[in-house]
């Protein structure tokens, strides 16, 4: 697998701000890639470095290896969907997809045929007559899917992709978008601030902060092993143990994390850690309990999350109960 | 327990009105705009309907006395020779100071837009609203001085040789003139700065509304600038275009000073009304003169219409 | 400034007008304390404009009458303004005084009550333009004829003798074309100092007053103004843009009023006024008395201070026009001179057409009226 984009030691800076702060990074081809971050942490810019819109302050952009500092934005093999999809609002739906190809100087006929392809290819035949201000949400994004995609760009960028959707369409689009990026065997490079799509879609997962890479890693490798507090909050709910109640489930002098499902309740007699339980959440797939433990550590204050599986047992809010996990769950990492 | 009503106890008239606007909210309507109203059907649409009314009576031949009586006679008169000359000459100016307005104003409006930032901007705002405070006939004569014959810029055309290419222009058949003052090309140059500000504010503005994004989904899909240019930023500014065009269309039209300071004096529509109702009395043909370029307006806005200019609106 | 004032839509106005048995002031009381007046831009100055231009101020001591002034910039202004009341006296024109005193808005004037009426210019005493059936219905104010003034750098020691210089394509003393060098006035009246001009080289035309054309003579009239078309750059409405297209366009002759000479002249520049051999169009003003006015012995008061040799004199000065009072050239009253009411045509009253507006009835039977002359002026200067 050759690399389709290199990041090497890159940084942006607007003004005094350093929105890309010396980020170096790699996306194989093929790759489905998904830069993970609150709002403010960089990934957007990251992904405005390959498409072009940015220009990195220092450092060295390369798409297939070729260093992009001096191509601009329309001579990239590159393309992007946009948040608000972009669609432009004066032409029909096949107009926009086909816009790509009038750039280019294919003639008419031809590209309002592929037009209607690549609508096929997105489930919107017969829609290509339609102005964007005629379509759902949904609908808009695959107008956008079909136009960024009728160039053959060899890396797709899409910038929260899915965030304007309802819940539903969004596990739906998820599936397609996973089952569109095997089919064209094209480089997916996609921004979230969610988590949960982040991990669902991607092969590999970066997780942003504050300009710079928290963590790089396969989408169970950042879950179960979170290399920094940062990434175990952002990701997911983990429990962060301080370096006490560390030592108490079993790693030494290290902060660690717990995932809530790797915890059970059993009852408090000869349970190693005991606590009570001080609120319940219902999930639908489980029910999320919180126990404090701090009064039976004598420490500073410490709750506890635990997800009990639906079918599980939940003790009412007061009860006395004991914990226990599994022990290859917990996880040491760095403080930042 | 007689506190713990719903409602809060009643705090006199204002309380009482905001009830009533609330339940009835047509009532606060009505009241909000019943004198504008009154002041645009009295005063406004009331001339206008009088106006109408005069351009369909006529003027006796020999007497001069106004006939009362409904004729399309006056409007057939618009059609003579002299009288179609004005109309003609009154719209291919507005025409031409619209196109050029246009021409001129998009690099400036679309610099405002798009790269102008803080102080710039509001440079930008000064250096475009400064012209429009002064007044207009100061800025009309100094424009006078400007053209003149031993004015600044034909001591600048012969300074730098050019004066052949001055002479040149003046020379052309139909726009000439013994100097830039005297002719339709200075007319047209002072119908130009005079109102290209009023091109460049609603054009900036719609330019200004054209998301980022649409230019780089362009760009991203392999565009170069001026293909953005026409196939995205034009049609999408298209509004702003047209918006400035019905000014600098309408203020040509309905002009009658500038041509009057500037050019050979030969009559635009404006400065014929003027004639024509002061100190002749033939108001008819001055009501039907003057009802032309509301009619050019209205199939101008319908063309513009055709044309998608207020899809986006 | 006077062309705009003179004409107003007045063709219908009956010529021959009825005695109206009308009573008029017998004998003056004490001043009611104030006069409103509607009046010509510059013609009633209080030393505003210019300090050494003041005759009203000392009046105002004098008789302990407030003036108001009231400007209107046309005579159908002046007219509506008359109609809606409240004034008593207005500097009418000749277009509009004889439809002041047909429309009875405004009364005569025993002229028994006024001292100095022995002093007005005998041509002017029993002027058409206010004078009904031996009636005075107005105290001349000031009058002026239009001249043709003319750039001296370029015609040298030969100035123009006849108006042909703006009406016919010839080589000025200076050896150029006048083709693009002269104006001529931006109003329709102007078609009479056409007519005025074939009335001195075309007799058998037969015009006997330019305001007076049949459809021949009309005709004939708007020929020379298409061939003065091809001459003429830009036409001129306005005293100021007159002045600086003498300046600043290469001007070199153009029908005027003496108030742009006198501007120019005032700033040395090289210009020269005549009325030429033709003769000339000209304006004569009246203060005329409202019917109703509210305040008739101030009024009075005022009128015979406008005769006032003084007043005269000055107002001359300012407004570059005649005195109505003869002696204001020479008494050195106040600072018109001898020189000056030449330059102002003071000697050319019997070369001087006034204006009137033309109608469909006239003395001479049926002529083209007004309204005519309005569109078809425009024709003209539309290159038609």
């Amino acid at each position: 697998m050759s690399a389709a984009v290199q990041f090497d030691h890159v940084s942006r800076h607007f003004g005094g701000v350093k929105a890309v702060d010396d980020v170096s990074l790699t996306i194989a081809e093929g790759e489905f890639f998904a830069m993970l971050g609150p709002s403010g942490s960089g990934k957007t810019t990251c992904l405005r470095l390959i498409s072009g819109f940015e220009k990195p302050t220092t450092g060295v952009v390369r798409i297939f290896g070729e260093d992009m500092g001096a191509v601009p934005p329309n001579q990239r093999q590159v393309n992007t969907v946009f948040q608000d999809y972009a669609l432009f609002p004066h032409m029909n739906v096949r107009d926009n997809v086909g816009y790509g190809l009038m750039v280019r100087g294919v003639d008419r006929r031809t590209r309002l045929a592929e037009a209607e392809r690549l609508l096929a290819l997105v489930h919107l035949d017969g829609f290509g007559d339609r102005k964007p201000a005629q379509l759902s949400g949904g609908q808009r994004q695959r107008v956008a899917l079909a136009r960024a995609l009728i160039n053959k760009p060899r890396v797709l960028l899409l910038d929260e992709p899915l965030g304007a959707l309802d819940l539903k369409l969004r596990e739906a689009m998820q599936d397609e978008l996973k089952k569109l990026q095997r089919e064209l065997g094209i480089t997916f490079v996609f921004v979230t601030h969610d988590q949960g799509e982040a991990l669902s879609m991607a092969d590999r997962v970066a997780v942003f902060s504050q300009g710079k890479i928290a963590q790089v890693g396969s989408a169970t490798e950042i879950y179960a092993r979170p290399a920094t507090r940062f990434v175990a909050d952002f990701v997911g709910s983990s429990n962060i143990l301080a370096p006490d109640l560390a030592r108490t489930f079993g790693v030494a002098g290290a902060l660690a994390s717990l995932r809530p499902e790797a915890l059970r309740i059993i009852p408090a007699e000869g349970a190693r850690i005991t606590g009570r339980v001080t609120g319940a959440r219902y999930l639908g797939a489980g029910t999320r309990v919180t126990i404090a433990v701090n009064e039976y550590l004598g420490k500073e204050e410490a709750e506890i999350a635990v997800l009990v599986p639906a079918a599980g047992k939940v003790p009412g809010i007061g009860a006395v109960v004991g914990l226990d996990w599994d022990a290859d769950a917990v996880h040491p990492m760095e403080a930042a | 327990m007689s506190d713990l009503r719903a409602a809060l106890p009643g705090r006199g008239i204002w309380d009482r009105l905001t009830a009533l606007f609330w339940r009835r909210p047509g009532v606060l309507v009505a009241v909000l705009i019943a004198a504008p109203l009154a002041w645009l059907g009295i005063v406004y649409v009331g001339s206008l309907v009088a106006l109408l009314i005069q351009s369909f009576y006529s003027i006796n031949e020999f007497s001069g006395v106004v006939v009362k009586e409904f004729t399309l006679k006056t409007y057939a008169e618009l059609l003579r020779p002299a009288n179609a000359d004005v109309i003609v000459r009154t719209v291919t100016m507005a025409a031409s100071v619209t196109l050029a307005s246009a021409v001129l104003a998009f690099p400036i409006a679309y610099y405002a837009a798009r790269f102008a930032r803080g102080r710039w901007k509001a440079a930008f705002y000064l250096g475009i609203m400064l012209p429009l405070w002064s007044s207009y006939l100061v800025k009309v004569y100094a424009w006078k001085l400007i053209l003149s014959k031993e004015g600044i810029i034909s001591w600048a055309a012969n300074g730098i040789g050019a004066g052949g290419v001055l002479d040149a222009l003046l020379a052309l058949p139909g726009i000439g003139g013994n100097s830039l003052s005297t002719s339709y090309i200075g007319t047209f140059l002072v119908f130009v700065y005079v109102w290209l500000p009023y091109m460049i504010l609603p054009m900036q503005a719609s330019l200004e509304r054209v998301p980022q994004s649409m230019l780089e989904a362009s760009a991203a899909l392999g565009a170069g600038g001026l293909r953005a240019l026409w196939s995205v930023i034009l049609p999408l500014a298209l509004p702003g275009v047209i918006a400035g065009s019905i000014f600098t269309f309408s203020l040509t039209l309905g002009d009658y000073i500038i041509p009057q300071i500037i050019g050979n004096s030969a009559n635009f529509i404006g400065m014929a009304v003027y004639h024509l109702q002061g100190t002749a009395g033939n108001i008819p043909l001055a009501a039907a003169f003057a009802v032309v370029p509301i009619l050019i307006m209205l199939v101008y806005l319908g063309i513009a219409r055709k044309l998608g200019a207020f899809d986006a609106l | 400034m006077k062309m705009k004032r003179i004409l107003t839509a007045t063709t219908a106005l009956a010529m021959a007008l009825p005695c109206f048995g009308l009573a008029q002031v017998t004998e003056l009381g004490a001043g009611e304390g104030e006069v409103a007046t509607v009046a010509w831009p510059g013609y009633i100055e209080r030393g505003e404009t210019d300090k050494a231009y003041d005759w009203v101020t000392k009046f105002e001591e004098k008789t302990g009458c407030k003036v108001s002034v009231k400007t209107a910039n046309t005579s159908g202004e002046m007219v509506a303004l008359m109609n809606e009341g409240g004034f008593d006296l207005v500097t009418a024109s000749g277009d509009s005084s004889l439809r002041l005193v047909a429309g009875k808005r405004v009364q005569p004037v025993n002229i028994d009550l006024l001292p100095s009426w022995k002093n007005i210019d005998e041509r002017l005493k029993n002027a058409p333009w206010h004078t009904v059936d031996g009636v005075h219905y107005g105290v001349p104010y000031q009058w002026g004829p239009n001249v043709l003034a003319y750039n001296t750098e370029v015609f040298r020691d030969a100035p123009p003798k006849s108006w042909s210089v703006v009406f016919e394509e010839q080589n000025l003393p200076d050896g150029k074309s006048n083709k693009g060098r002269v104006q001529a006035y931006d109003g329709p009246i102007y078609i009479a100092d056409a007519a005025l001009y074939l009335m001195a080289h075309k007799p058998d035309l037969g015009i006997t007053s330019p305001y007076e054309l049949n459809e021949d003579q009309y005709k004939a009239a708007l020929d020379l103004l298409r061939v003065q078309r091809t001459l003429v750059g830009r036409y001129w409405h306005d005293a100021m843009i007159q002045v600086d297209d003498f300046k600043n366009e290469g001007v070199a002759a153009s029908s005027s009023w003496p108030f742009q000479v006198g501007l120019l002249k005032s700033e040395n520049f090289p210009i020269g006024s005549v009325v030429p051999e033709e003769g000339a169009t000209g304006w004569a003003d009246t203060t005329m008395m409202a019917i109703d006015a509210p305040h008739p012995n101030c009024s009075y008061m005022w009128m015979e201070h406008t005769l006032s040799s003084n007043l005269q004199s000055d107002l001359s000065v300012w407004f570059g026009a005649n005195p109505v009072v003869t002696a204001a050239c020479e008494d050195k009253s106040g600072m018109q001179t001898k020189e000056g009411c030449a330059a102002n045509g003071m000697e050319d009253f019997d070369k001087i057409h006034f204006w009137t507006t033309p109608t469909a009835k006239c003395s001479t039977g049926d002529c083209v009226p007004y309204y005519r002359w309005v569109s078809d002026y425009i024709a003209v200067i539309g290159g038609r």
